[in-house]
């Protein structure tokens, strides 16, 4: 079976919510859509306080070509535009608030239909960004910006991300047993605006179901993948490794060796973005974990403030934690009133038991980080050097191939918390870039 | 037993006669004010004069005529010392110190989230943004205590960092490494200094915090030396050179934010001096001095403040300051 080197096999936990079928979230009262939910170029929010709007009407300007609008998730009164937490970040960030009115009345013209397959790859890209589409997996990197490489760097291999790698979470899972034509269809248009005849889709061994029903649905060009079970498993650069045997060179992007991986949430997006001009308002995403009381795949409008989401998975029972995205990678939460975003993979609720808030010690050298490191890094000296803030001689040790996967973190007999070292490692380095340009 | 004596009393003779030949013909040529400079210098290395310790320094001020002083850290009788072996005037600034400017202690000012990870403020600044609920406030994970070459700074009780005067010299290490800059360097005699370098409004801090600057201008309004200023919704800021030390700030202050570093001394007019003229009465910004004239005044020292202005302004020299 196809796979990496190095990585981790962390328990899957899956069990808890990978056989709940999807469940519509009731419309709220209060959605909270953050200007900013992807990678790149600000927004620019284009209403104001009092404005009426409706379901999937834009409401930011994307301000450059790395960057694209967020849409009302459903119609109403922008209550105000004022700051709020960004779950990313955990900063305050600007952010449209929308009271509903209730009658979720789409915006003039919604949805239409049309045929994809006769629209120009050109026309397809803009219609992709006006949709606000990103990346689904949790990165959210404009999903246009992917599809329109430099002339010359070819795509010719397309890779369709259903690996879902991280622990917990079920929702491309769900979505892969329950609506494969989406992903297959949006894979088959990505295709087109590529101009690619072949495309694989990637599905981790832990889930046959999913790649039984993919493998009977799936064209005779697009050829179904089953992968070890391996954490990460899922991320770009080693699902590339682990499908063409290509090696994205450090500091480089996929496009430099040919590749292009899309997540399958993502794909099924640009089904609804191109055949129905349906921008991206509402996501699959999983509500796990052992604090939580009825755990629930949920299709969620973006925006849905956190305690909602709880509120309609029947509460919480004990809570340690809560994280936003898989455990592995995700974000961990401080404030109720934070909304679901564009990349909100997965809402975990932590126990005590679940979580490992401890201390650390000094390192051990036993080397195990070293292994686990599927980029072959040196995660013990990496973290030594964060204890110091050097930073220069950590990107020495290539501190920027790090994608801060966790995998070493994991594997620490000592605890450290090797990856928030790297991160700590990145922001000293950022900020002296900052200062010497400044300079 | 003669042998053994002999042979390592050999041994040790040839090598020193090794060591003092070589010492002689290899003898490194150093201009020996460079040593009563280095003496002189704080040696601790810490890099603020821009230079990689203290010997370059030195060196550095020796070889180079028109080196300035650029050491923080040097006391008066040492930059003193240090002119004399050069034969130069060297121009010392203002001695500086550190000051902590955020009294939110973990009792008073409010934490949004238990924060698990490496014991550097600078590191807890990435997640989220910090721990405290205010932007602005010290985070209490001392890297500045880390990496502050004097010992000067101890994280005390109340998981604040404090500065100890004497020890510190000014360097600034600890400046730079705060993540919220919330240290700054102050004047080593200034008197008061604001606490708090906010720039949320009031509205936003009562969310979160007891003892931050609201911008409420009292302090403004009641210096009469027009030495305190709130500004661009900056937290009040002091100017130093035009503070008089006379600490109406700190009585008026709703929140306590203005903290007092030393203890000022009050004035006394001597009897036999005092003309009468009142014009001290009339300069008292607090309306500490009474009496009649052609009479020797008096100073009440409940309300005597240590301002200052009456000793300047007596003509007869009869205002002096208490010794402490």
């Amino acid at each position: 079976m196809k796979t990496f080197k190095g990585g981790i096999h962390p328990p899957g936990q899956k069990s808890l919510v990978k056989d709940n079928a999807i469940v519509e979230m009731p419309l709220g009262s209060l959605f909270f859509v953050l200007t900013q939910q992807h990678l790149g170029a600000p927004a620019k929010p284009l209403v104001k306080k009092g404005d009426k709007v409706l379901r999937g009407q834009v409401l930011t300007e994307p301000l450059g070509f790395v960057s694209v609008p967020v849409h009302a998730p459903t119609s109403g009164t922008v209550k105000e535009v004022a700051k709020k937490v960004h779950p990313v970040t955990g900063l305050l960030a600007p952010c449209v608030v929308i009271e509903a009115d209730g009658n979720d009345q789409w915006a003039e013209g919604l949805p239409l239909e049309r045929d994809p397959f006769a629209m120009s790859a050109k026309d397809l890209l803009s219609v992709i960004q006006g949709c606000g589409l990103v990346g689904m997996g949790g990165a959210t990197f404009p999903t246009h910006v992917k599809l329109s490489p430099p002339k010359d760097k070819p795509i010719d291999t397309f890779i369709v991300n259903g690996a879902e790698c991280e622990p917990y979470l079920a929702a491309d899972y769900r979505l892969m047993l329950e609506q494969p034509d989406r992903i297959i269809k949006g894979t088959q248009i990505i295709m087109r605006i590529l101009g690619l005849d072949h495309a694989v889709i990637a599905i981790e061994a832990n889930k046959p179901d999913a790649i039984k029903v993919m493998e009977n649905l799936v064209p005779p060009e697009i050829t179904v993948e089953s992968l070890k079970v391996k954490y990460p498993q899922g991320a770009e650069k080693q699902l590339i490794n682990a499908c063409s045997g290509r090696e994205v060179p450090s500091g480089g992007l996929p496009m430099d060796v040919g590749a292009l991986v899309q997540n399958a949430g993502t794909c099924a997006a640009v089904w609804d973005a191109c055949s129905r001009g349906i921008p991206l308002i509402e996501r699959i995403t999983s509500v796990t974990g052992g604090g939580i009381k009825e755990p629930k795949n949920i299709k969620v409008r973006i925006g849905t403030p956190l305690h909602e989401v709880i509120e309609f998975c029947g509460g919480l029972t004990d809570v340690a934690k809560v994280v936003f995205g898989g455990p592995m990678m995700g974000i961990a939460q401080y404030s109720p009133d934070v909304s679901v975003m564009k990349g909100t993979s997965g809402i975990l609720i932590l126990t005590h038991q679940e979580t490992n808030i401890d201390t650390f010690s000094s390192c051990i050298g036993c080397g195990r980080c070293i292994d686990a490191c599927p980029m072959s890094l040196n995660p013990s000296i990496l973290s030594k050097f964060g204890e110091k803030g050097m930073w220069e001689k950590a990107v020495e040790y290539n501190l920027l191939d790090c994608f801060e996967c966790g995998s070493c973190t994991y594997m620490c007999p000592a605890n450290r918390p090797i990856v928030h070292f790297v991160k700590y490692l990145k922001t000293l380095q950022r900020e002296a870039n900052a200062k010497r340009k400044e300079a | 037993m003669i042998n053994a004596v002999i042979l390592v009393g050999g041994i040790g003779f040839v090598a020193a006669l090794i060591l003092g030949i070589s010492a002689v013909t290899f003898a490194v040529k150093m201009d020996p004010r460079e040593k009563a400079v280095l003496d002189q210098l704080p040696g601790a290395n810490c890099g603020a004069c821009g230079f990689a310790g203290c010997a370059a320094f030195a060196h550095e001020l020796t070889q180079n005529e028109n080196a300035e002083m650029a050491c923080p850290a040097v006391n008066e009788e040492a930059l003193q010392a240090i002119s004399d072996v050069l034969c130069r005037e060297l121009g010392g600034g203002t001695p500086m110190i550190a000051f902590v400017g955020c009294k939110g202690t973990p009792e008073k000012s409010i934490t949004r989230f238990s924060y698990v990870g490496p014991h550097d403020c600078r590191a807890a600044q990435i997640v989220a943004g910090g721990a405290k609920a205010c932007q602005y406030g010290c985070l209490g994970l001392g890297s500045c205590v880390d990496v502050c070459p004097f010992d000067a700074i101890h994280m005390g009780e109340d998981s604040l960092p404090h500065v100890d005067d004497l020890k510190c010299t000014g360097c600034g290490k600890c400046v730079d490494t705060c993540p919220r800059e919330i240290i700054r360097l102050v004047p080593a005699n200034a008197n008061y200094c604001v606490s708090c370098i906010s720039r949320d409004s009031a509205k936003d801090m009562k969310a979160y915090c007891q003892v931050g600057c609201i911008k409420c201008r009292i302090c403004e309004n009641t210096c009469p030396f027009d030495a305190i200023v709130v500004v661009d919704g900056n937290a009040a800021i002091i100017n130093q050179e035009k503070c008089r030390k006379c600490g109406l700030c700190v009585s008026v202050c709703p929140t306590g934010v203005i903290e007092q570093l030393h203890v000022q001394a009050k004035a006394y007019i001597i009897e036999e001096k005092c003309r009468g003229c009142s014009i001290c009465a009339q300069v008292c910004p607090v309306d500490a001095i009474s009496g009649k004239p052609k009479e020797p005044y008096v100073i009440d020292q409940g309300k005597c403040v240590g301002c200052g202005l009456c000793i300047e302004k007596c003509p007869a020299d009869a205002v002096e300051r208490l010794s402490i």
